[in-house]
């Protein structure tokens, strides 16, 4: 009766098997390129460099972590928890647009530029209103809007300096 | 040259050994240095990281010498330091990029290197084998040579035994392709991987 397909294949994996033994029995011997002298030396002078890798990374990690923390100073809350805009006039409600969450201060506007500006924005509103169309009341009611978030993220984050 | 699971160690020479004789440590050393080598060498192909990875495991076996409770013999003992610092190695993404790039580099840091008047079917069989996955390599090796059964693989290897049983299949099959394969193919298919 001719072998199964099951029973050549457990033979042929006997064979490599068998193979892979005599391979084993015919390796010459390995001989390592070191003493036991020589492997204590590269043993010590590794762990030098593995004590060197550790300070140099927590030191890395410190500087970084004390960068967090420095940033942290000029993180801003979240735009709908900023308190001044919880108070900003119905008109701003209706657009929140996007900010980034961690920004530089020194990036915004002073805030008395930015009081001057939402005055004129409110001038210019009630001009508006009386003689252009609702196209322009509009346009700046957003502004007014975009203006009075920013004003309120700065106040906030004169409050947070101030608190840390 | 003598396995390493064959390898007795007298218990006088364990006991300076483990009392920090340095003469005692280094004729321990000179008794398993080339089998544990060996046994690495035949895991990971690699010339550098071999010695890396015997450097690990002596190491290790000094360091540990007090755990060693003698119901083995004590070649057996170092085998399984050296087969999980192999293991480790094939696990590391590091040790895995540093042997693709050094292998990439310089060509001979790949095993084997045939020692003379081997015949030529084990020459053959010394490449196809070189060329199995790490992992595969491993189980191969571990399972028809030094006669570990599918659960003490999968329990090395942290898998199933499945997992042992099917790389085996494939380690097998593989070897028989390219043993049948003409030399040329064997190199294409070598390069296209």
């Amino acid at each position: 009766m001719a072998p199964s397909s099951m029973e050549m294949a457990d033979t042929r994996d006997l064979e490599i098997a068998a193979r892979l033994r005599r391979l084993d029995a015919s390796a010459g011997p390995a001989s390592p390129g070191f003493d036991y002298d020589t492997m204590l030396g590269r043993h010590a002078a590794r762990q030098v460099r593995a004590r060197r890798s550790h300070a140099l990374a927590r030191g890395l990690a410190g500087a970084l972590a004390i960068a967090l923390v420095s940033l942290s100073v000029w993180r801003f809350g979240p735009l709908d928890a900023s308190p001044v805009a919880a108070n900003a006039t119905p008109e701003s409600a209706p657009r929140v647009l996007p900010q980034p969450r961690i920004v530089r201060a020194d990036t915004y506007l002073p805030v008395a530029a930015l009081e001057d500006h939402i005055a004129s924005i409110d001038d210019a509103l009630n001009d508006a209103r009386l003689r252009a169309g609702p196209a322009d009341v509009a346009r700046l009611e957003r502004t007014r809007a975009e203006l009075i978030d920013s004003y309120a993220r700065v106040r906030y984050a004169e409050m947070l300096s101030a608190n840390l | 040259m003598q396995r390493l699971a064959e390898i007795e160690i007298p218990s006088e020479l364990l006991a300076a050994a483990r009392a920090g004789d340095r003469g005692a440590r280094g004729a321990l050393f000179e008794r398993l240095a080339p089998a544990t080598l060996a046994i690495i060498r035949r895991l990971v192909a690699h010339r550098q990281l071999a010695e890396d990875l015997l450097q690990d495991t002596l190491i290790a076996m000094f360091e540990h010498l007090d755990d060693f409770r003698g119901e083995a013999p004590f070649g057996v003992w170092v085998r399984s330091i050296a087969v999980s610092r192999c293991l480790m190695a094939f696990r590391s993404p590091w040790q895995r990029a540093r042997v693709a790039l050094e292998s990439f580099s310089d060509p001979a840091a790949l095993l084997p290197v045939e020692p003379e008047g081997r015949a030529s079917d084990l020459i053959d069989l010394d490449r196809a084998f070189a060329r199995l996955s790490p992992v595969t390599r491993a189980v191969v090796w571990l399972y028809d040579v030094e006669g570990w059964s599918h659960e003490e693989i999968a329990r090395s290897f942290e898998r199933t035994v499945s997992f042992s049983k099917s790389q085996l299949a494939r380690g097998h099959a593989r070897l028989r392709d390219d043993l049948s394969a003409p030399v040329a193919a064997v190199a294409c298919a070598t390069v296209k991987e």
